[in-house]
């Protein structure tokens, strides 16, 4: 590519951190802020500076909120007696656009993953220990993935929070809706015969 | 390139949508290998790739980073949970930390699918995992020989300590805790899912493993053991 301006180059170097943003599209972006949305760009930089500086974790759930307290644990309308724990804020917003949950969260930004060397200590599961034992909840929604690091986190949890009483329960593995069990794979196939339910007793 | 079977072993996000993959292959040991695409959401490989699941694989590259192209799952791999899944981490990251690329390691192979049909029941976990462990040490040239150091076969009434360096036991003073040769006796048989032999073989393995691991302890063993101190600790 030729080159003509250090400082466009090191935006089109910078902008590629996105994810799936490759050489052209990063040029296209660049070029399109420059030459005709400068005031767009304006905002951008200036909204992207105020995200990085002031976003953190809610100090109850772990979620990114740039308040002490993200927006779900201040409705005081939510159920304290379930808690959902999820991997990421990108599956609590998954499980909440889906609607159905009225509980409260906690995230816990990762899973446990021996190989790469990632421990109990790196998703804060004594704050989830410490929450559940304060707040008196009764259900604990292990929504981590179907995977196999995400399995052994939920079992680490459950095994962890058995002392305390609490009811734990685990996303059960289905065939997705409108699919076509041909084509579905073997693994959650086999999981969601196994985990069948009783059929023909409601109405 | 024929169709060859494989486990994956462990996997990592690479570039945007691809992944790199550590792979336990038939013929060719293990290999590392980069899984163009399978991150891309909607991926039908994604869920394929996955570790304990028995896969078939096609790949390309000469160099020590290879390119998957074909990826198939044999049927649904064991169905591991709780402890079963840490002791399958565990043989996972054996294998990644210890075996040398491209190094054919077919029994242990076999070793290893015999474990994976192993580990859901907990009574047979134990002696599956010894067998792994001494068709590992046996793959590397590491494995316990039944000998003393002058290579004289042990006194049956004998105690023993063993020797990683010279894959040989020595006589063990009486005092302390030592290999009965008694024990080590029926090991030397192949008898290593017997009950009784359980917390010597488990010891005997694990000091083989240890100069082999040099100082770096294993994160999955780790982790079963902050699960044991847990339990303990919440029993009481």
């Amino acid at each position: 590519m030729a080159t003509f301006s250090p400082l466009i180059d090191r935006l089109l170097e910078t902008l590629r951190v996105l994810p799936g943003v490759g050489p052209r599209t990063a040029q296209r972006m660049a070029f399109h802020l420059l030459e005709r949305d400068r005031e767009g760009g304006r905002r951008l930089a200036e909204v992207l500076g105020e995200a990085l500086e002031k976003v953190g974790y809610c100090e109850r759930c772990r979620n990114l909120t740039e308040s002490q307290q993200c927006s779900i644990c201040d409705d005081a309308r939510r159920d304290d007696r379930a808690l959902c724990v999820v991997e990421s804020p990108a599956d609590l917003l998954a499980i909440e656009e889906a609607g159905g949950f009225h509980g409260r969260y906690f995230v816990l930004h990762g899973h446990l993953s021996p190989i790469d060397g990632i421990g109990p200590g790196d998703l804060g599961l004594d704050q989830l220990e410490a929450l559940v034992h304060q707040r008196q909840i009764e259900e604990l929604i292990l929504a981590t993935n179907p995977t196999v690091e995400g399995e052994a986190t939920a079992h680490y949890i459950a095994e962890q929070l058995r002392a305390l009483g609490v009811r734990c329960s685990r996303l059960a593995y289905g065939v997705p809706m409108g699919g076509e069990l041909e084509y579905v794979d073997g693994g959650t196939l086999s999981r969601a015969f196994m985990g069948r339910q009783p059929f023909g007793e409601q109405g | 390139m024929e169709l060859q079977p494989a486990y994956l072993l462990h996997r990592q996000a690479w570039r945007e949508t691809s992944a790199l993959a550590d792979i336990l292959t038939l013929y060719d040991g293990r290999i590392r290998a980069v899984a163009r695409g399978v991150m891309r959401p909607g991926s039908r490989t994604r869920h394929r790739l996955q570790p304990f699941t028995p896969l078939h694989l096609t790949w390309q590259g000469e160099g020590e980073l290879k390119t998957l192209r074909i990826i198939e799952s044999q049927g649904p791999g064991a169905m591991l949970a709780g402890e079963g899944l840490i002791c399958g981490l565990y043989a996972n990251e054996l294998m990644s930390r210890l075996l040398p690329l491209s190094m054919p390691v077919d029994t242990l192979f076999a070793f290893y699918a015999a474990l994976l049909e192993a580990l859901p029941f907990p009574e047979r976990r134990g002696g599956a995992l010894r067998r792994f462990e001494i068709t590992l040490l046996e793959a590397l040239d590491s494995e316990p020989v039944f000998l003393d150091e002058q290579d004289r076969p042990l006194d049956r009434e004998g105690r023993y300590h063993y020797d990683p360096s010279l894959k040989r036991f020595r006589p063990a003073p009486l005092e302390g805790p030592a290999f009965e040769a008694r024990a080590l006796g029926w090991l030397a048989r192949g008898d290593w899912d017997s009950p009784g032999l359980a917390g010597t073989a488990r010891v005997l393995t694990r000091q083989a493993l240890a100069p082999l691991l040099g100082s770096r302890e294993l994160r999955s063993r780790e982790l079963m053991n902050e699960l044991m101190r847990r339990r303990r600790t919440g029993a009481r």
